[in-house]
């Protein structure tokens, strides 16, 4: 039924596609093994020991240490607490929930524009800016709207009756919580921690205005500040976004079927 | 923005005991059932309930109030009333700013559909093999971290960098410039960078919903002796309307909070070209501090975002009906 000549199109005008996609990434990768300053592409020598080079010069291991305290504690106490109020809108129900849903469901669709200029004065008289606890608050406080929007629907595909037995052998609602509905719910716990690290590790804005003390910023902030520093340097430049990008590219090939759905479940977040 | 997901929490009653199934009933009726502990479930979600209302409620409130004030950040504030709403479209950066948003909706909302499409489309075409790779390729700009891309697209625009040395190759080295650095072509230039990164996204939610139109559709077109075109236009496209409004609302509020592409390669500049409405909030609110025109911008931001979705999903379900 389909013709030789529309196949012929298709290949052609995917391989346009593909390639423009490609191209800007390949080209930055054989910068970043370029042995001149310059990123002159030269594949007979390619020079591997920029990436430690760039690691060294921008002052990567401070960055890194910060991006993976603060990637770390969002990830795991913000796992649990949307955990928790998610079983809570779920499975528990809540005194005003009509009203501290839906007031929970707004934050889904608000930018952090409409935040984040009190935010930062709050947290200049609270003493919190420049500081780890800062941005992991400000992390874990604008991820609750999707945390618990997502667990709560999990919980809610759990059948009732596994809850129901648990308590009828005298589990309380903690024991339930941990012992039956959250392994059921796995997959979309895993989800959840995937977009979490996704969106900590690759946020600029956030950092950029509640961080400005380089000994607790994150590596994307550490990656702006050495582009200032090191246009010249264009192969070690683009060795540092290499590295940059690489834990989340990891992340997304070791687990691309979750990572795929959870960036399109989890896009809905504004 | 998905009210199917919120609605229809997968319903399972095969299978379950009976007293289950009652207590279902109970529930739906009355809102209380066996598993609904209503004291107990505000102590698990008071965590989370704290936490929101210190980072986002209570500062939305401020900035409303804010909105209405003076404010330098350090000394006393002084009543603005509705001067830094009034003074919006008048003042030059922030007219600019608007400007460049409606542009740049153009390359990260419409460019971006339509690769989305055409790429989905390609992709699901039954003799086409690798379709997995090819969706892996275009899919990838969706996990580098935006000030990686920031970093990749400078050096492409680059004086020296690969198109202008593809304007010299073509001996059309004399449209070779610093693209970012240029009054005229920075804005588009950052427009194609953000095309680029956005469309995989795109693509790939066009491809789960096409997935599941039926394939009698599809032959029955073609058996009308329909080509891929207009196979596209009557059975593809009027199918695809839920995900298009949710990649419209999505692309769109992308469009209009756009931040770290400009800051971290343009800054704005060259003088206020590719400048964007976060770019001059983050300038007011901490650079060169007049809080209260900030507060005001956060404001405007805010409903113009809520604005676009609730038009967006109130255009797609009148036409669903």
């Amino acid at each position: 039924m389909i013709s030789r000549r529309e196949r012929v199109m298709t290949y052609t005008l995917l391989a346009i596609v593909a390639i423009g996609v490609l191209f800007p990434l390949v080209w930055v990768l054989f910068d970043a093994l370029s042995p001149s300053s310059t990123g002159a592409i030269d594949l007979g020598s390619l020079q591997w020991s920029n990436f430690v080079a760039a690691w060294r010069e921008a002052g990567f291991g401070q960055y890194l240490k910060s991006s993976l305290i603060i990637t770390g504690s969002v990830v795991v106490l913000g796992t649990v607490v949307a955990i928790l109020s998610g079983y809570a809108f779920g499975v528990l129900s809540v005194i005003g929930e009509k009203l501290l849903f839906p007031l929970v469901l707004i934050g889904l669709m608000l930018p952090m524009e409409a935040f984040i200029v009190p935010l930062y004065y709050d947290f200049l008289s609270y003493h919190l800016v420049g500081t780890y606890q800062g941005i992991i608050l400000a992390h874990l406080g604008m991820g609750i709207s999707f945390g618990a929007f997502w667990m709560r629907t999990a919980f809610r595909a759990v059948p009732g009756s596994l809850g129901e037995a648990a308590r009828i052998d005298g589990a309380g609602s903690w024991t339930q919580l941990w012992r039956v509905y959250l392994p059921v719910a796995r997959p979309a716990v895993l989800t959840l921690v995937l977009l979490s690290c996704l969106w900590t590790w690759n946020d600029y804005f956030l950092a950029l205005v509640l961080v400005s003390d380089p000994a607790h910023q994150p590596i994307t902030l550490g990656l702006g500040a050495f582009s200032g520093r090191y246009l010249v340097q264009i192969n070690l430049l683009s060795a540092a976004a290499i590295l940059v990008s690489l834990p989340i590219i990891v992340l997304s090939f070791v687990f691309q079927r979750q990572f795929v759905r959870g960036i399109l479940s989890g896009s809905i977040k504004g | 923005m998905n009210p199917t997901l919120i609605r229809n929490p997968a319903r399972r009653n095969a299978g379950q005991s009976p007293a289950a199934v009652r207590g279902r009933k109970r529930r739906r009726r009355s809102g209380v059932g066996s598993g609904r502990r209503p004291w107990l479930g505000l102590l698990y979600l008071a965590p989370g309930i704290i936490l929101y209302a210190i980072v986002v409620i209570v500062p939305v409130g401020q900035g409303v109030w804010l909105s209405f004030f003076n404010w330098n950040g350090v000394t006393t504030a002084t009543w603005a009333g509705l001067s830094n709403y009034t003074g919006f479209l008048s003042d030059p950066a922030l007219r600019a700013a608007v400007e460049h948003t409606l542009y740049f909706i153009i390359f990260f909302s419409l460019l971006p559909i339509t690769l989305g499409l055409l790429s989905a489309v390609l992709t699901s075409s039954k003799s086409v093999r690798g379709a997995g790779i090819f969706r892996a390729v275009i899919f990838m700009p969706q996990v580098i971290t935006p000030a990686v891309i920031a970093v990749v697209w400078q050096r492409i625009y680059e004086p020296g960098g690969p198109v202008n040395d593809m304007l010299r190759v073509l001996g059309l080295g004399g449209l070779a410039r610093g693209w970012l650095g240029d009054f005229t072509w920075a804005l588009p230039a950052l427009g194609l960078a953000g095309t680029w990164a956005a469309f995989g996204l795109c693509m790939v939610m066009f491809v789960s919903s096409m997935q599941s139109i039926p394939q009698e559709l599809f032959e029955a077109v073609r058996v009308d002796g329909a080509g891929p075109v207009r196979e596209f236009f009557t059975v593809t496209l009027p199918n695809l309307r839920g995900p298009m409004s949710v990649v419209l609302a999505l692309t769109m509020i992308g469009a209009i909070r756009l931040f770290d592409l400009v800051w971290l390669t343009t800054k704005g500049g060259p003088g206020i070209s590719t400048i964007t409405p976060t770019v001059v909030l983050y300038e007011r609110a901490f650079a060169n501090p007049e809080v209260g025109s900030a507060a005001a911008i956060g404001v405007v931001m805010t409903l113009v975002s809520l604005l676009v979705v609730l038009v967006i999903v109130k255009v797609a379900e009148g036409r669903a009906e």
